[in-house]
């Protein structure tokens, strides 16, 4: 018998890769980006620290959705691609 | 040879209902419940009802694949539905990919929320669409399967595989299937499709992404003022999600209660401004550390309470059910909208 695929679709586009440069994560610029959950700060606060223990964490700075329910916008997504080198995302729950 | 998802159409040996449904079980496409073969034939009887609608579908987030209409007519297939319920299947679809819906949070979420489709205009009763007593339950072939052909589709095109990427905590037993007709005769005032802009002749699907129904029964009250007490008070809850994550809720009044509500001169209008007034939730039934997170979250109490709601838009009234003094309240994920389609026929 033939049937039809209840999962099939097509690709949408857009979805090309993109070269991903190193990160050296001993000094680059580090997002810490909150999905804005409860104690999603603080696991990444306890990260900070860690960082903290073998580098400068000046540059590793404390980001956050707007909401834990939405997407993170794109001028968020923008900034943190344009300023940081690497981002550590908590999803707290 | 193609692996078999990306074949759109698989050659099978011929089996029977139950080799097909531990096949489907296998490929990740059931519910749990038993699956009607999805045969080419019947799958095309069901895209017959929609040659009228050429609207591209967007890609279907979160797995993002722009689906084709066989593999959506597919899942209405294998989830029991007549072809046609098709139209009104697709409409829903369309709702839930309005971007305000939100489709991939409500989805990948802990929360329990699943898709409520209500059905307005005349394609109710075309379609035997229960709008009366036990709307909201079993009994009623387009009640059950439009709503299950919702879900299937959100499994097997979304992607939205329970304990994958559907990360809900408990889910709901509404992710089984939620859909009921709106009870037009019985409203005393407006239809909800038309407080929306569509016309009474219109045939309208709108969906939400919510909780299953929380009861509200109040048998003793004898006037409007009486019922909107009991409706608020069954609203204000400190665990629902709309306290913190503000979003949009229905309030669905049973046939009864309307009565006594229109009798006393309420309006959809009136009976949405006094529930955002009453439905508050005061501070002493939320514990410090939650109101630590609601506060941190922009959502500040006015003095000693938290509303439920941004405004009294964010309530959204209508008339369904049968003989009873129940009615329901419907929170939802937060985070989302009420989305109207109007089914194109």
């Amino acid at each position: 018998m033939r049937i039809v695929n209840p999962s099939f679709g097509l690709a949408a586009a857009g979805g090309e890769k993109i070269a991903l440069k190193p990160v050296n994560w001993a000094s680059d610029a580090i997002a810490l980006v909150s999905n804005s959950k409860p104690n999603a700060r603080e696991l990444l606060a306890g990260i900070r620290d860690k960082l903290g223990a073998f580098r400068t964490v000046d540059n590793i700075e404390f980001l956050a959705k707007d909401s834990a329910s939405q997407p993170a916008p794109k001028d968020l997504i923008e900034a943190i691609a344009g300023k940081y080198r690497g981002a550590l995302l908590a999803i707290a729950d | 040879m193609k692996d078999i998802a990306d074949q759109e159409v698989i050659d099978l040996e011929d089996m029977d209902i139950e080799a097909f449904n531990a096949f489907a079980t296998d490929q990740g496409w059931s519910d749990g419940m038993p699956l009607y073969v999805p045969t080419e034939d019947k799958v095309a009887r069901f895209v017959e009802t929609v040659r009228g609608d050429n609207r591209p579908y967007p890609p279907v987030p979160p797995r993002q694949v722009i689906p084709t209409v066989q593999a959506l007519a597919a899942n209405a297939v294998m989830a029991g539905c007549k072809p046609e319920y098709f139209p009104v299947v697709t409409a829903a679809l369309r709702g839930v990919l309005d971007p305000d819906y939100n489709l991939h949070g409500t989805l990948a979420t802990t929360h329990s929320c699943a898709p409520m489709v209500m059905v307005s205009g005349p394609i109710r009763h075309e379609l035997k669409i229960n709008c009366g007593s036990n709307c909201f339950g079993q009994g009623w072939q387009a009640n059950a399967t439009i709503g299950r052909a919702l879900g299937l589709m959100l499994l097997n095109v979304a992607g939205a595989k329970p304990g994958e990427m559907d990360r809900s905590t408990q889910g709901n037993p509404a992710k089984f299937t939620f859909c009921f007709g709106e009870n037009e005769e019985e409203n005393p005032w407006t239809p909800y499709h038309v407080q929306r802009g569509f016309a009474a002749t219109d045939s309208v699907v709108t969906v939400m992404s919510g909780e299953g129904p929380h009861n509200l029964n109040d048998h003793g009250s004898t006037t409007g003022d009486g019922l909107l007490t009991t409706f608020a008070g069954g609203m204000a809850t400190p665990g629902a999600n709309t306290i913190y994550g503000k979003g949009p809720m229905f309030v669905i009044i049973g046939p009864e209660h309307a009565a006594t509500l229109k009798r006393d001169g309420f309006t959809i209008e009136s009976i949405r401004q006094e529930l955002y007034r009453r439905s508050r939730v005061h501070a002493s039934r939320i514990s410090v550390e939650n109101q630590d997170t609601y506060i941190s979250t922009g959502h500040k109490p006015d003095g000693d309470w938290f509303t439920i709601a941004r405004s009294p838009d964010d309530i959204h009234i209508t008339v369904a059910g049968g003989p009873g003094k129940h009615s329901a309240f419907i929170p939802s994920f937060g985070g989302t909208t009420v989305a109207s389609t109007r089914i194109a026929r």
